[in-house]
């Protein structure tokens, strides 16, 4: 279902952002876990804020790239005069895409656990435990962005627009989950945004709600990559 | 089903006349057909069809009776294109691109591309991003015929390249067509599609205004133009008061010009016997003259 070639074309292109921004992801959170404070509040601290937004710029930049910029510049005429059909090319990118953030989330997992470990000397299971949910809360929380960019990224033939509109939404929402934490009269903003559905205090509160709230950032992502995939193939390409 | 590349009223309205209408082409297989217009006559819209990136609003267009849309990828298999605008993707070098596209195409050998580039003088270690216009159009050369395609797709494959390298990849045309490949091209140089060419067809405003048999013009056609001047202002009159069909009469030279059909050159001949001619010469039908006529005639709706 996916090309090889345009796969290993995709990783060339891309991976130099990867590895600067997982990298400063994994040593912020190093960071903060090395300072031997107790996971909760590690937790607290480095979760409500910053790995967003550093998985938002990745997202936003790698979403165009993908699709709208290719079209823009008229490159994906040499990927299309081959035999590979465009529900390869969405299928192949859009793996691309969530292999690499599920990838980023890995490594950024395993660098907060060797940090506490250092730190304070032993880990737990359930530290552990907590590590892996947190990151994984935030894989599905960046599949619904990267979902919304790679929607955008797909329908727009021009890389302005799909910025505009992918980065828009997508800091929009960022933008509304930081505000929302700024007192009493900004709260109801948090109601808008699908950050607050990366619930925090019930991973580590170990309540059972996180569990849905997951489920619907991945379905976000999943819906928006499939419609964007069957946009892409459906529509015309001037290329 | 001779006809490989086949338009049945292919339509696609961009709205304020522009687009293209109800274009109907048949091109045979081992048919090298030529496309001309001007700037936003639609020419790339009709490739642009035929490779499955567009969508027709009415008709259809088919390779090898496969719909260019639905099969567009199935199709690529047989099609070797050069698009209008060079935009190559992000690689280092010419070498590195032909590469990547022959790994896409699924093809191992690079005897033929190293063959072209060899033909076309060009340097396929140069990196993309320093490469001029005329080396960007040689890679695009390249890699539209490296792969050994049946039909060939080229939107106008010579821009950039200079009068020499025209001739080389004029060469490469005929060597194709021996091979007995199918070439669509488009293209507003007269005297490249003139030597290449088995028919071109006219495309004005979207509109294909006129298809031309390259046997019909170029000396083949069967009433030649012939300019005759004459020594003295007698014979020039003498020859007016003839029943030819003169198309120019300039009495400040005692020149004028004179079509006549190949059966009645005798006749001519038997009256200019008889007078003091200073020269004579053929002025052979050129496309370019063919295209002026057409397009300055027709009306499109």
């Amino acid at each position: 279902m996916i090309s090889k070639t345009l796969m290993k074309q995709t990783i060339k292109s891309n991976i130099a952002l990867w590895i600067i921004l997982t990298g400063i992801q994994a040593f912020m959170v190093f960071g903060v876990a090395s300072a031997g404070t107790n996971l909760q509040q590690t937790a607290l601290a480095y979760y409500n804020m910053l790995p967003g937004l550093i998985s938002a710029i990745y997202v936003i930049i790698t979403g165009n790239k993908l699709l709208a910029q290719q079209v823009d510049k008229g490159t994906m005429a040499y990927v299309l005069s081959t035999p590979v059909k465009r529900s390869k090319v969405t299928a192949t990118q859009g793996l691309f895409f969530l292999g690499s953030l599920l990838l980023m989330f890995a490594v950024a997992a395993a660098a907060h656990c060797i940090a506490h470990y250092i730190g304070s000397g032993s880990i737990t299971a359930a530290d552990i435990g907590h590590v892996a949910l947190l990151n994984l809360g935030l894989f599905c929380l960046n599949a619904a962005f990267s979902g919304i960019c790679f929607l955008a990224s797909a329908v727009f033939n021009l890389s302005k627009y799909a910025i505009a509109v992918g980065g828009g939404i997508v800091g929009a929402q960022i933008l509304m989950s930081i505000m929302g934490m700024f007192g009493s009269s900004f709260r109801w903003m948090r109601s808008f945004t699908l950050v607050t559905l990366f619930d925090i205090n019930s991973v580590l509160a170990n309540s059972g709600d996180f569990i849905w709230k997951f489920i619907v950032l991945a379905a976000v992502g999943a819906v928006c990559y499939t419609i964007g995939s069957v946009a892409f193939a459906k529509r015309d390409l001037p290329l | 089903m001779n006809d490989i590349i086949n338009l049945q009223g292919l339509t696609k309205d961009f709205g304020q006349k522009r687009g293209i209408f109800d274009v109907k082409l048949q091109i045979r297989q081992g048919e090298v057909f030529g496309l001309v217009g001007i700037n936003g006559s639609g020419k790339s819209t009709i490739m642009r069809h035929l490779m499955g990136f567009l969508h027709p609003d009415k008709g259809r267009a088919s390779i090898a009776g496969k719909d260019c849309w639905k099969s567009a990828a199935g199709i690529k298999r047989k099609v070797g294109y050069i698009p209008g605008e060079i935009a190559f993707p992000d690689v280092r070098s010419g070498l590195d691109f032909l590469r990547l596209q022959a790994e896409y195409m699924g093809v191992r050998s690079m005897t033929y591309a190293n063959e072209l580039i060899e033909q076309l003088n060009l340097d396929p270690t140069a990196k993309l991003k320093r490469m001029s216009k005329g080396m960007k159009q040689k890679t695009a050369i390249v890699n539209a015929f490296m792969c050994d395609s049946d039909i060939l797709l080229l939107d106008e494959p010579t821009t950039g390249l200079d009068p020499l390298m025209q001739k080389s990849f004029t060469e490469i045309i005929r060597q194709e067509k021996k091979k007995g490949k199918t070439i669509f091209m488009s293209s507003h140089m007269f005297d490249e599609m003139e030597s290449t060419c088995d028919r071109v067809a006219f495309l004005k405003d979207g509109h294909i205004v006129h298809v031309v048999d390259m046997k019909t013009i170029l000396g083949n056609e069967q009433s030649k133009e012939y300019k005759i001047e004459f020594n003295n202002a007698e014979d020039y009159r003498a020859i007016l008061a003839r029943p030819f069909d003169f198309l120019r009469k300039q009495d400040e030279y005692n020149q004028v010009v004179i079509r006549v059909l190949d059966t009645d050159i005798n006749k001519l001949f038997g009256v200019l016997s008889t007078t003091d001619v200073r020269f004579i010469s053929h002025k052979p039908y050129t496309l370019e003259a063919c295209f002026k006529e057409i397009y300055s005639k027709t009306e499109t709706a």
